[in-house]
């Protein structure tokens, strides 16, 4: 899966080159690929996330673009500039680093200012933009305080403040998030998504989390194994995906095995469901039916919807939503999520055991081979 | 588009590389070749005069002749060298033994205290040795205040002398070198998982039961590293036998002192020297066996 | 019976105190200090006895301090501490800092060589130290005390600085070089000020270790002034000399001193635990 083509139209065919493009880039550690024959372009601007499980490949091919991990194979361009050969203190990119990698011994005003000291800009100007740094992460009047006194959300903007100053091209992110508790991350996602606009660079953003990469992003790509398995707007990703690995990865999915014929997944466990001819699926295909717990109705069904019947084995509330896990066959269980508007009060919920009618609109299930 | 067709094989890598081994290289080159040549040389050159003799003024003269080390066939320098051996693993024992309570109960009942209290014996032991030991040698001395103690408890007659015999040197070793036992073993036991104890008193119900299939085990390690750290010095060690003990208790350290500066039979001394390294190598090679067998029952 | 056992407070790890322990390490601690104690205590003896106490009195020390020899002797030994100290400071640091990050076999080899001395008794090195000098037609020197103080002790500045720096987070370097430093100027701005602390530790404690050093001192040194330690070795083997009890208490009162500084040193900069510091020998 080298190549994935998407409807979306790359920064390429737009003129300018992109902000950052890998170009058949592979790393090896001995007999291990952590990134295999990768190619990926980001435009200018961009907030592009790199989403994957530990070990997948993203946090090596952002140290490749920071310069601090050579590739095996591969050009690196930035601006259509290659920089493969260039160090990391030759490249206009910032990095944000996990442990924020702060300086423990110099003051927050001295941490920030460090780049533009590096670069020989005149002290006057360094002052001024390090203040307003300072104030635009919200961190004014902190200059003097050593990182050491400084809290988890506060050091984390410290970082970003640090990297930000120097106008990069690109700022690197690598899971900058991930130390901060919920609340706190909730928070930097919207923060760092609004500082993302107003200053208008380029963010290439490692997580793991896909709540995470599915608000902050412009597009994201879904990694396994050092390779792309799809990349794509948010939307794209979650509602398309293209494999069984970003349908499971993104989000809970029900996968319901069966076989593709003239147009119909026959399912295993018994009931035969249209769902439309479908391009470069041979007849008698091994199949997956991808459906979303969301959007798995429960009443009031629609004409034209497949239905399947099933037994509430469990119901679980959590607040806003009921999840039902519903047991189609031995084996089968697809989850369903309601949302609590209606069945408001406990006696109007499905119980465990009751047998109930399930049902979803052709268009949102996907088959996945 | 956001993965494009690849465009061309695969360049070759050529960059500066990402992880600056030339500059470690240069870093470490300055110190490493110092130590070659003052140590690493210096250390050959003692195993190739073992192989020199003397002129008739007692200059050392480079060779190849056996004469040296076939002297120290000679008894009197097997009986030096047995008994700096048995001396050495008298101290060893010794240290393990005090050493391990005092490890065990700083570390397990010292509490708040534990830093300070190992840190009030490391302190005292890097200061000065000679001082010490020569403090040492004063308490000891026959009317100080270890043998007026056991004297009034009747554990030593107005005869019994700890100075000038083999009790006097080992009793120097010990406390020259027992902060080598204790500072491994109390890292074994501050490591270990106090639940494993808990665990062992569910397991095998006594407390001394637990401490021998529990904790003993899991420290041993720590002994086996204190017992190497103490007897390499205790071998080498040539102040103790000269303030503790008399003419009979000898040491191998004091015939090669006594080679260099009084014999002048500069061959001879550093054929003792090699003879020592040999006896300390065999040991070290024991302990590397010991530690690599253990490793692999943990790996497995 | 009664049931106390029921309500016995249950300590972690162990619930009962090791009585035998805690006996064997009273009178360890009795041990310990007494010899130390003794010496302090008859430095300031009226008489010249060491087993009986007569007064309090100064005069040991204003010995010594009227002793020529002895302060030319103190002088020697602090040079020779500080240029050791210089010197195997900045060697060994460069030299750990190569160990951690070489990964090539030059950088093992180099870190068995710089094992040697932590594994070879003292007497042993003063030898070889002493036939080398010899061997190459030097001298015997306060200079080649110092060459044979640096060379023992870069190993014990290796062996500290090595455990600091493989804690150190390796992006804090990436993050300099990421804002434009050099791999130069990263290690000078920010690994070196990370790592100062415990570069003063080592090197307090190496000026302390050389300070109180004699077998290698020893075997090295010359004529002219010899270091205070082999001083001291020369008149403790030679009978009482009250004068060394002074000598002895100040000594022991700086490298005391010394070692508390070195083991404090990490704590004044913020960080906690100075004694892993030792941990290394």
């Amino acid at each position: 899966m080298t190549s994935i083509d998407t409807p979306r139209a790359g920064a390429a065919e737009a003129g300018a080159p992109p902000a950052v493009r890998l170009d058949r880039i592979s790393k090896t550690y001995g007999n291990s690929t952590a990134v295999d024959d990768l190619c990926l372009d980001i435009a200018p601007g961009e907030f592009f996330s790199l989403l994957g499980p530990s070990g997948c490949g993203k946090t090596t091919s952002l140290r490749m673009i920071g310069g601090f991990t050579d590739p095996s194979a591969g050009t690196v361009l930035l601006s259509g500039e290659d920089v493969t050969a260039l160090p990391p203190d030759k490249r206009n990119v910032n990095t944000v680093f996990q442990s924020y990698a702060l300086f423990d011994h110099l003051s927050v005003a001295d941490n920030v200012a460090f780049g533009l000291k590096r670069k020989g800009v005149a002290r006057a100007e360094i002052r001024t933009r390090v203040a307003a740094m300072l104030e635009r992460v919200q961190l004014g009047g902190l200059g003097d305080r050593k990182p050491g006194t400084l809290s988890g959300g506060q050091r984390q903007r410290v970082a970003l403040a640090r990297a930000l100053v120097n106008r990069p091209q690109v700022l690197l992110l690598d899971e900058p998030l991930a130390a901060l508790d919920l609340k706190l991350r909730r928070r930097m996602q919207v923060e760092l998504k609004q500082i993302q606009r107003e200053v208008g660079i380029t963010f290439v953003f490692v997580t793991h989390d896909q709540d995470e990469a599915l608000t902050m992003s412009d597009r994201v790509a879904v990694m396994n194994e050092g390779r792309v398995e799809q990349c794509g707007t948010p939307e794209d990703v979650y509602e398309h995906p293209a494999s069984r690995f970003v349908a499971s990865f993104m989000g809970t999915s029900n996968l319901v095995p069966g076989t593709y014929r003239d147009g119909q997944v026959v399912l295993d466990c018994g009931p035969a469901l249209p769902v439309g001819p479908r391009d470069g699926v041979a007849d008698g295909a091994a199949v997956s039916l991808s459906v979303r717990p969301e959007k798995i109705w429960l009443s009031d069904f629609e004409p034209g919807m497949a239905l399947v019947r099933g037994v509430v084995r469990e119901t679980v509330y959590s607040g806003p939503t009921t999840t039902y896990l519903i047991e189609l066959a031995p084996d089968v269980t697809v989850s369903v999520l309601e949302q609590n508007t209606d069945r408001s009060r406990m006696e109007d919920r499905w119980c465990g055991g009751e047998s109930v009618e399930i049902g979803w609109r052709p268009e949102h299930c996907l088959v996945l081979e | 588009m956001a993965l494009r067709t690849p465009s061309g094989p695969p360049g070759p890598p050529r960059r500066r590389s990402a992880s600056g081994t030339r500059l470690w290289t240069w870093l470490m080159l300055p110190g490493t070749l110092w130590m070659t040549g003052f140590l690493i040389a210096s250390l050959i050159l003692v195993a190739t005069l073992a192989l020199g003799t003397t002129d008739p003024l007692g200059n050392p003269r480079f060779g190849l002749n056996f004469d040296n080390i076939t002297a120290l066939a000679d008894p009197a320098y097997r009986i030096v060298l047995l008994r700096s051996l048995v001396f050495a693993l008298i101290a060893c024992a010794v240290c393990l033994v005090v050493a391990y309570p005092v490890a065990y109960a700083i570390a397990l009942h010292g509490g708040r205290f534990k830093h300070l209290l190992i840190a009030a014996i490391v302190v005292p032991f890097f200061a000065n040795y000679l001082v010490r030991m020569y403090g040492w040698s004063v308490v000891l001395s026959d009317d100080g205040p270890v043998l007026k103690v056991l004297r009034a408890v009747g554990l030593a007659d107005g005869h019994t002398r700890i100075l000038q015999s083999g009790v006097g040197v080992i009793a120097g070793l010990v406390y020259g070198f027992i902060v080598f036992m204790i500072i491994p073993l109390y890292a074994a036991l501050e490591r270990m998982d106090l639940s494993l104890i808990e665990a062992g008193r569910d397991l095998y119900g006594g407390p001394l039961r637990t401490f021998f299939f529990v904790t003993l085990p899991a420290t041993r390690q720590g002994a086996a590293a204190g017992a190497v750290l103490v007897f390499l010095p205790a071998m080498g060690d040539f102040v103790s036998a000269q303030l503790m003990g008399g003419p009979d208790q000898i040491m191998i350290g004091n015939l090669i002192q006594d080679k260099f500066f009084q014999g002048q039979n500069w061959p001879l001394g550093s054929a003792l020297t090699m003879l020592m390294m040999a006896v300390l190598f065999v040991g070290m090679l024991g302990y590397l066996r010991r530690t690599r067998k253990d490793e692999a029952e943990a790996a497995r | 019976m009664t049931l106390r056992p029921l309500h016995r407070r249950h300590r972690r790890g162990t619930d009962r105190r090791p009585r035998l322990a805690l006996a064997v390490t009273a009178v360890f601690f009795v041990l310990l200090y007494l010899p130390i104690g003794v010496v302090v205590l008859f430095s300031f003896n009226a008489q010249k006895s060491l087993t009986v106490f007569k007064g309090l009195s100064l005069r040991w020390y204003t010995a010594f301090f009227h002793d020529n020899v002895l302060i030319e002797s103190l002088g020697m030994s602090l040079r020779i501490s500080l240029v050791a100290m210089a010197g195997s400071v900045l060697l060994g640091v460069a030299l750990a800092l190569g160990l951690v990050r070489c990964r090539t076999r030059l950088g093992s080899l180099a870190g068995l060589i710089m094992l040697v001395p932590l594994i070879t008794p003292e007497i042993v090195t003063g030898v070889a130290a002493m036939l080398l000098f010899k061997g190459m037609g030097i001298t015997l020197s306060s200079g080649t005390v110092m060459l044979a103080e640096i060379t023992f002790s870069i190993s014990y500045v290796t062996v500290i600085l090595r455990s600091r720096i493989a804690a150190l987070n390796p992006e804090v370097e990436e993050a300099a070089m990421d804002l434009g430093a050099t791999r130069w100027q990263a290690l000078r701005l920010v690994t070196l000020p990370a790592l100062l602390p415990s570069i003063l530790a080592s090197a307090v404690l190496v000026f302390a270790l050389v300070f109180d050093d004699f077998v290698l001192a020893y075997f090295t040194t010359g004529v002219d002034p010899q270091p205070l330690s082999v001083r001291i070795y020369s008149a403790i083997r030679f009978g009482v000399q009250p004068t060394i009890n002074a000598v002895g208490t100040l000594m022991l009162a700086g490298s005391i001193g010394l070692i508390a500084l070195a083991l404090a040193i990490p704590r004044l900069f913020g960080r906690r635990g100075g004694l892993d510091l030792l941990s290394g020998k």
